[in-house]
């Protein structure tokens, strides 16, 4: 039961497109999610291999259809929320 | 954390990697289950991946292993080579090599 | 591609979320900026381009860098331990008769703390799942050509451990200076998706 990430190895992906001069960032909101991923990991709301999994749990049809920093907001936003349900669970 | 587990692999070693399919996250890519490869390095012990993406309260602290594969025994072809780092749980020794000590210690690899 | 309209929709949802953030006390703006201050000012591929050159002008060295990358770094000021968590570097040299590549083929494990953040086709569904397959294809792709019978090691980052790749020194570069040999040094170069 290999996750969508779970890439090496297979086909179909097409060739190795390289955008010359890259920049670091293609907007604002990559650079904020960036930050945002490191800062919340040296808090300790949540450890790297949990950021993983969360980008990992993602439906592939979404996987395959988001961006990179797309798949990154998706998991600080699946991360976070799971952890103020858990907070609220443990109150009850 | 848990204490770490003892090192039960060295450089040199055959290893086999397992054949296990699990649904939530790990480390081992699909394409390198149930391979057989060698132990290039022990890169010291760090807890598992898997244990800490669950959130388990003590993760187990493993010994993590660069381990090198014959394109051909990945995917039947190929001249080069692929290194993977493996955590010695998803690592058991191939059958016949027995379970003695490395890096002296081990006995005659099985012909298959 | 993601139009105008698409974009400006992904830059509200992660305002959104922002403030949520800050609002729970989770992150600061003052916290935000300094990791992108840190990052877009330190980490770059310079810092690997250092590494190279003085690995080209001091045998002793390379020697140690292959041998404990980690315990070498300090030698040209750099460590490490400046991201998330030390991780182990390991630099692989390439040879006149073996060639390293670099990938991470289930997310994007990078050295971030030499290179800098890593560029969009090395967190690709298409490097990631070729390289490991077919290294001679795509490294081809590249424009690097490489000889028949040269040994190819790909490198798939799938623990704790980076690497970085050593290139070869190019011909003729006897005379220059370690800054000047620094910027023959390029990221793909570093990554092993080129010769220099």
């Amino acid at each position: 039961m290999s996750r969508v990430n779970d890439v090496g190895g297979q086909t179909g992906f097409g060739p190795v497109v390289v955008e010359e001069d890259e920049p670091v960032f293609h907007a604002d909101w990559e650079a904020r999610v960036y930050a945002l991923n490191i800062a919340l990991v040296r808090r300790g709301v949540y450890t790297l291999d949990e950021f993983r999994d969360a980008i990992e749990r993602m439906p592939p049809q979404a996987y395959l259809a988001a961006s990179y920093y797309e798949r990154w907001l998706h998991a600080i936003e699946v991360l976070t929320a799971e952890r103020g349900d858990a907070e609220r669970g443990g109150d009850e | 954390m848990s204490e770490p587990v003892a090192v039960r692999f060295a450089p040199g070693d055959r290893v086999r990697t397992r054949a296990v399919d699990p649904d939530r996250h790990t480390r081992l890519p699909a394409y390198a289950r149930g391979r057989t490869g060698r132990v290039l390095a022990v890169t010291g012990s760090w807890p598992l991946a898997d244990d800490v993406a669950r959130r388990r309260a003590e993760p187990r602290v493993e010994p993590v292993y660069t381990v090198v594969f014959a394109a051909r025994d990945l995917w039947g072809e190929g001249e080069h080579d692929v290194t993977l780092d493996l955590w010695q749980s998803y690592l058991e020794r191939p059958e016949g090599t027995g379970d003695g000590p490395g890096p002296y210690g081990r006995k005659k690899e099985a012909v298959s | 591609m993601s139009g105008e309209h698409t974009s400006s929709a992904v830059a509200a949802r992660v305002r959104r979320l922002e403030e949520r953030l800050i609002g729970e006390g989770l992150v600061t703006d003052g916290e935000l900026d300094a990791v992108l201050t840190a990052v877009l000012e330190g980490a770059s591929p310079l810092n690997g381009a250092r590494v190279v050159a003085r690995a080209w002008s001091d045998a002793g060295f390379r020697e140690r860098l292959l041998a404990d990358a980690n315990a070498a770094l300090p030698e040209v000021g750099l460590s490490m331990a400046g991201g998330l968590q030390e991780q182990r570097l390991k630099v692989v040299a390439n040879t006149a008769g073996h060639h390293n590549v670099l990938v991470c083929t289930l997310c994007s494990c990078y050295p971030v703390a030499l290179l800098g953040p890593s560029p969009s086709w090395y967190k690709s569904e298409a490097y990631r799942s070729r390289v490991v397959r077919e290294p001679r294809a795509v490294l081809a792709e590249f424009g690097l050509e490489l000889p028949d019978g040269q040994e190819i090691t790909v490198w798939d980052s799938s623990a704790e451990s980076r690497y970085m790749v050593l290139p070869r020194r190019p011909a003729g570069t006897g005379d220059l200076t370690e800054e000047q040999l620094a910027e023959l040094v390029t990221r793909e170069g570093l990554i092993g998706t080129a010769a220099l």
